[in-house]
């Protein structure tokens, strides 16, 4: 029979085990607590760069030196973090073709929830889609890394030449960056169920037409569908920090929601209103000439209609790519950008299903409509060199402006 | 009542007592360890049942009490902007900042209130479907329990198959069924309802769904407390006089008492914190409390309120659990 003693000391040696597991755990915790106010300033802003606007462009200073161009190529796979349905397969399997790697597409609901997984670090791709508002944040944070301009040739070869030289606003001298698509913002519509002489006459306001209840679609993107609706109240502010500007935006949108049954959805241009589900809608330029490869059976691509503002009046933007600092495949990565940013394949991704227009040269936007590539009654959705100068641009928001942002988009989301 | 239910409590109670006493009484220890070795004829060491549960306690302590404190890390914590808002944890309580939880907090009567609506919805919607799904659910259990002889083992497998496909798969087929231009609509048109569009944010249409997702964890416990009350009980019931109708009441229903609540707390507990039935059946209409943290989660600088939200949620749904522990020891108590 054991002496009670041993018992105990057994639970001692025990105890002493499950302390020794927890310790290590304990001494990272409290390491991570001993300066929480370090890196929580929030409002002060700790970042040297400057917000980039048209008026104030801005030279990315480079964080690491950029990969050599002989950097051997890896053996992949090479990860894409991507919008959902926002690359031609096609055009990804003539990559994997043409370098013997796979491609893995990694795909985000929304930029918040890409960007967030980038920084986190849940996400490590070698190339990511981010929009230029993220662009000063992921630089600042190292989180890309520098282009090396010689392995991205058709950047100055194929790309309009402003993307280059000076740059653009968000990255001069295209330190990080090369354009993906450009779009602009307007309203899709059914042209089975709504004229073009109404949509043109309507405008921004087909979004807010009792006829078209439980028809009308918003994007379930707090940047896009503020901005819009601050553009049909009548102001041109699209990166306004005037509360009471973002408040009537906010009305404005619940209002459309709870008297008309407006759906916020991501996909609502490109596959609800083909098929059907919606009449009218917010849209992205390349959402309703992307909705073409959605359409049912049988039903020609003349339903589809889009109505873009005066010029001065929208939006234009673009996208970027860029390659993660944590990119396990940088040359690979290069590559990829490059054979993007390739005549052929840049084309062909945006023509035979994606419908965002990538900024080349070689296409002319006369051409698209006669060519009957882009349909003529989307002509509105081409994009020119010329909307580039005289259109507004959303720029990145300074945080207490974008918590007036979100916490507007908060209460609309709540369905207050 | 006494009847099979009940336990060989005593003998139990007996000797988890002299278990507990034994270490400051030597003695008595000694003869409560005799007296077990003459009970069962086996005598093993201290540590050897507790050890059965000790598996179980490691992974609870490191899959939900370490997230829970880092949830209220992140909830009293701080948010980087300059990082995308993302969440910085205080680990440490001494740094802990309560700002923006009572900010949080306040959403729910001042400031506009925002978070009010979705706050009631969710309670509407929770109770809505919790009660569907007991009425249906209590039906179906008592027919497969008392009337389903040879079938029973294939609607026991009917009411567990929906589990072989996913649940998302499962509501995008609602989703389909339910459209505007669907079978659904077809069928009720000649009924006048055939104009209806089901998924903009209608209440009913988000009820049903909970129901759908929930109820095979409502019909299961009812089954099995059921299926184990004896024939024999039910004839005592007859025997003393009662009609059908009055032995369900007075023995059917109180035996199965302790599954409903069972039951009811098995699927309000998951329903207080759904959000994916209202994602992808309603909208911004129909937000519930789910949808409230889910939507800050998303936002950028939104994890210290998305966290709040959750810790209040887990004071909400401790109500029903409090309730439920309490009842059950209350039966045990009367058994």
């Amino acid at each position: 029979m054991r002496h009670p003693k041993d018992v105990s000391r057994r639970q001692f040696l025990t105890r002493a085990g499950g302390a020794a597991i927890a310790m290590p755990s304990l001494a990272a915790i409290l390491a991570a607590c001993s300066k929480p106010g370090e890196s929580a300033s929030g409002s002060g802003s700790a970042s040297e760069i400057p917000i980039a606007t048209l008026d104030n462009p801005v030279e990315l200073p480079l964080t690491a030196e950029t990969i050599p161009a002989d950097t051997p190529l890896e053996s992949g796979p090479l990860v894409l973090y991507n919008w959902a349905d926002y690359i031609h397969k096609k055009v990804v399997e003539e990559f994997e073709e043409e370098f013997g790697v796979s491609v893995e597409i990694t795909t985000f609901n929304n930029m918040e929830e890409g960007i967030q997984k980038v920084a986190n670090g849940q996400v490590t791709p070698d190339v990511f889609v981010p929009t230029p508002g993220y662009l000063r944040r992921l630089v600042d944070k190292q989180l890309v890394m520098p282009l090396q301009h010689e392995l991205v040739p058709n950047l100055e070869a194929v790309v309009w030449p402003s993307y280059s030289n000076p740059g653009p606003y968000y990255d001069l001298k295209a330190n990080y960056t090369v354009p993906y698509t450009i779009y602009t913002w307007g309203v899709a519509y059914r042209r089975d169920r709504v004229s073009d002489e109404e949509a043109a006459a309507a405008g921004w306001d087909a979004l807010w037409d009792p006829n078209h209840a439980g028809e009308i679609v918003l994007y379930d993107s707090y940047g896009d569908t503020i901005a819009v609706t601050i553009l049909r109240n009548g102001s041109l502010d699209v990166n306004t920090g005037d509360p009471a500007l973002i408040t009537a935006a906010k009305e404005s949108i619940l209002e459309t929601i709870n008297e008309n049954q407006a759906a916020l959805k991501i996909n609502g241009i490109y596959a609800k209103l083909p098929a059907g589900d919606y009449t009218v809608g917010e849209a992205w330029s390349g959402d309703i000439v992307g909705a073409q490869w959605y359409l049912p059976k049988g039903v020609g691509t003349d339903v589809l209609g889009f109505w873009r503002p005066p010029t001065g009046q929208t939006m234009i933007g673009n996208d970027l790519l860029v390659v993660p600092a944590a990119a396990k495949n940088p040359r690979l990565a290069h590559e990829f950008i490059n054979f993007m940013l390739d005549e052929k394949h840049g084309y062909d991704n945006f023509v035979n299903w994606n419908g965002y227009q990538p900024p080349f040269t070689s296409i002319d936007p006369d051409k698209l409509i006669d060519d009957g590539v882009v349909p003529e009654n989307l002509a509105a959705a081409v994009v020119t060199e010329d909307m580039f100068k005289k259109d507004l641009t959303p720029v990145e928001l300074p945080p207490s402006v974008d918590q007036l942002w979100l916490d507007a988009w908060a209460e609309i989301k709540a369905g207050a | 009542m006494h009847g099979p239910r009940s336990r060989p409590v005593p003998e139990i109670a007996a000797s988890t007592h002299a278990e507990v006493d034994a270490p400051r009484r030597r003695g008595k220890r000694r003869r409560g360890r005799a007296a077990e070795k003459q009970r069962t004829g086996v005598w093993y060491p201290r540590w050897y049942w507790p050890s059965f549960i000790t598996p179980a306690s490691i992974s609870l302590l490191i899959l939900f009490v370490l997230p829970f404190y880092v949830v209220f890390s992140v909830a009293f914590g701080s948010v980087d902007f300059d990082n995308f808002g993302i969440a910085v944890p205080y680990y440490a309580p001494w740094w802990w900042s309560f700002d923006t939880f009572n900010l949080t907090l306040s959403k729910f009567y001042v400031e506009g209130a925002i978070y009010q609506d979705p706050l009631i919805r969710t309670f509407e919607y929770v109770i809505a479907a919790s009660a569907i799904c007991l009425v249906l659910g209590y039906a179906v259990a008592y027919y497969t329990a008392r009337f389903a002889t040879k079938y029973k083992g294939l609607i026991l497998i009917l009411l567990v198959s929906p589990f072989w496909i996913s649940y998302l798969m499962r509501i995008y087929a609602w989703q389909g069924l339910l459209d505007p231009d669907g079978p659904i609509n077809w069928l009720l048109s000649p009924i006048g309802l055939g104009q209806t569009n089901w998924l903009e944010g209608k209440s009913i249409t988000v009820i049903l769904g909970l129901v759908y997702g929930y109820i095979p964890f409502m019909i299961l416990p009812l089954y099995a407390s059921l299926d184990r009350i004896q024939e024999s009980m039910l004839e005592a019931g007859r025997d003393l006089g009662g009609n059908g109708r009055q032995t369900f009441w007075r023995v059917t229903l109180p035996l199965s008492r302790p599954a409903i609540l069972a039951g009811i707390v098995i699927v309000t507990l998951p329903m207080f914190g759904d959000y994916y039935t209202n994602d992808l059946l309603g909208s911004t209409k129909t937000s519930m409390f789910g949808n409230l943290i889910s939507v800050q989660k998303e936002a950028a600088g939104g994890s210290t309120r998305a966290a709040s939200l959750v810790l209040l949620l887990s004071v909400i749904v401790m109500v029903p659990m409090l309730y439920y522990l309490r009842e059950t020891k209350r039966q045990a108590e009367q058994a």
